[in-house]
């Protein structure tokens, strides 16, 4: 039987049976792992208050066999990140983020990986829970937890020839923008560019303020300069290329846009 | 072991409800097979007519045999005072705990984007609407403190902010018969930052 010690956020909580939870945890030490925990339901007191959404927690897992779906003993609770849930577009912007990692992160993926994973998690939800969400901050937060996950789009190499996109642009003499070709995940220098190529066209200073966010730490990462245009760029450029890769819409998508959209959900406390 | 069809049957029927396995669908099988004629029809009649007659109400959208509900039809109830919950269970538990007279709305729900369930899943543009017709004070939002439940009441706080009633959350804290050493940090910490002076 392997026994696990480790921090583990919290992304997704099921009812299972009568009595029973299974919840979906990233840890530093698993990645994501999905875990049963018996009793959960009825007991108050075997896991007080601790499986709920985005809920850090000091967990103890145990496996009893290698194909055995993971048991919860013991579980508690470091943060519930309560400006989360008083601060419905935080709320939604976090709601984003777990469901992209829950969704898209491989279970049981250990080593150097899982601990930047959980890193970039937790990073990501501090910021969301500790400022007004914005469409930038959105891109921003979102692009760093794909990078984390592994599904980072190259953002400055043209992805046929391997040279800079934005010298051979310049060489060329083209203009500010630069094609991107969705399902590449990258870049196209003028060279490589054929007609008919189906490519999106994006300023290049989207993508080096991109890149420039994928460098920030998380506490700072609202300081980056990008204006409602390129903002508006980076969040089609997403939206396209996770569609493409990940080829299904997230779920809390659509209510995260209205919130943002609308720009009238104010802090409450 | 042979069983015939209608058993299998039943028994297949009854392992769908909750909490019931093969071994109580089984018992509760061969327990109507040997029950009188009269109880076993009686308890199908229930069943039959429990999907024919309940509907929702159409005021607070609690399930009921009329529409409108009986608290809705109460004029002694406080009509405006509406307390929001999550589900009818809630309301049927804060009526059983008594002590609340107002009306109730019941959303069907807590916002989850995760299950994508947002504002147009729940009853909530019902609810708005209750509240603009006009002749509510209060609004107590009773949804569950989790975390989608505490969402969708600062989500509720903020679409009737301008509605003109005044918005109250639940209290959460300490339960009665609790322990200290056993509550999480944040039920602590709840409880002593909602802490009240003694009468």
């Amino acid at each position: 039987m392997a026994t696990i010690e480790t921090q583990a956020l919290v992304l997704r909580v099921v009812d299972f049976g009568e009595s029973d939870r299974i919840a979906h945890l990233l840890t530093p030490v698993t990645s994501r792992l999905t875990v049963i925990a018996k009793g959960a339901k009825r007991s108050k007191r075997r896991f007080p208050g601790t499986l709920d959404l985005f809920h850090l927690l000091d967990v103890r897992i145990e496996r009893r066999r290698p194909t055995s779906m993971a048991r919860l003993e013991q579980a508690r609770l470091l943060d519930a990140w309560t400006p989360l849930r008083r601060h419905p577009a935080r709320f939604a912007l976090a709601c984003y983020l777990a469901e992209l990692v829950d969704r898209l992160a491989t279970e049981g993926t250990g080593g150097r990986e899982a601990r930047d994973l959980f890193a970039a998690v937790l990073g990501a939800l501090r910021a969301a829970a500790s400022r007004e969400p914005t469409p930038r901050m959105r891109a921003l937060l979102e692009l760093r937890v794909l990078a984390a996950i592994g599904l980072e789009p190259e953002l400055r190499r043209c992805v046929r020839c391997g040279r800079d996109a934005d010298a051979s642009g310049a060489a060329a003499g083209e203009s500010a923008k630069v094609a991107f070709h969705v399902a590449e995940g990258g870049p196209l220098c003028v060279g490589c560019t054929a007609v008919g190529d189906p490519c999106m066209t994006l300023h290049r200073g989207t993508l080096r303020a991109l890149e420039q966010g994928l460098r920030l730490p998380f506490d700072r990462i609202d300081r980056l300069a990008l204006g409602a245009e390129p903002t508006a760029e980076a969040r089609a450029l997403l939206a396209r290329f996770l569609r493409f890769h990940v080829g299904f819409e997230l779920r809390s998508e659509r209510f995260l846009d209205s919130l943002l959209a609308s720009g009238t959900v104010r802090a409450l406390a | 072991m042979r069983t015939s069809a209608p058993i299998q049957r039943l028994v297949a029927a009854l392992r769908r409800l909750p909490g019931i396995g093969e071994k109580s669908a089984t018992r509760l099988t061969f327990h109507l097979l040997s029950a009188p004629d009269a109880q076993v029809h009686e308890l199908a009649e229930a069943i039959v007519r429990l999907k024919k007659e309940i509907v929702l109400c159409a005021e607070c959208f609690d399930l009921t045999d009329a529409s409108p509900c009986a608290i809705c039809r109460d004029a002694r109830r406080d009509a405006s005072q509406i307390c929001v919950v999550e589900e009818p269970a809630d309301l049927a538990a804060i009526e059983a705990a008594g002590g609340y007279g107002g009306r109730y709305h019941v959303l069907g729900g807590a916002l989850s984007p995760i299950d994508g369930i947002g504002p147009e899943e729940l009853r909530i543009a019902d609810l708005e609407a209750r509240v603009r017709r006009g002749g509510v004070r209060e609004i107590v939002l009773a949804t569950n403190p989790t975390a989608e439940g505490d969402a969708t009441a600062y989500y509720l706080a903020e679409r009737l902010r301008d509605a003109g009633a005044k918005l109250t959350r639940i209290a959460s804290g300490m339960p009665l018969g609790g322990d200290l050493e056993y509550a999480d940090p944040v039920t602590i910490g709840r409880s002593i930052a909602h802490r009240r002076e003694m009468d």
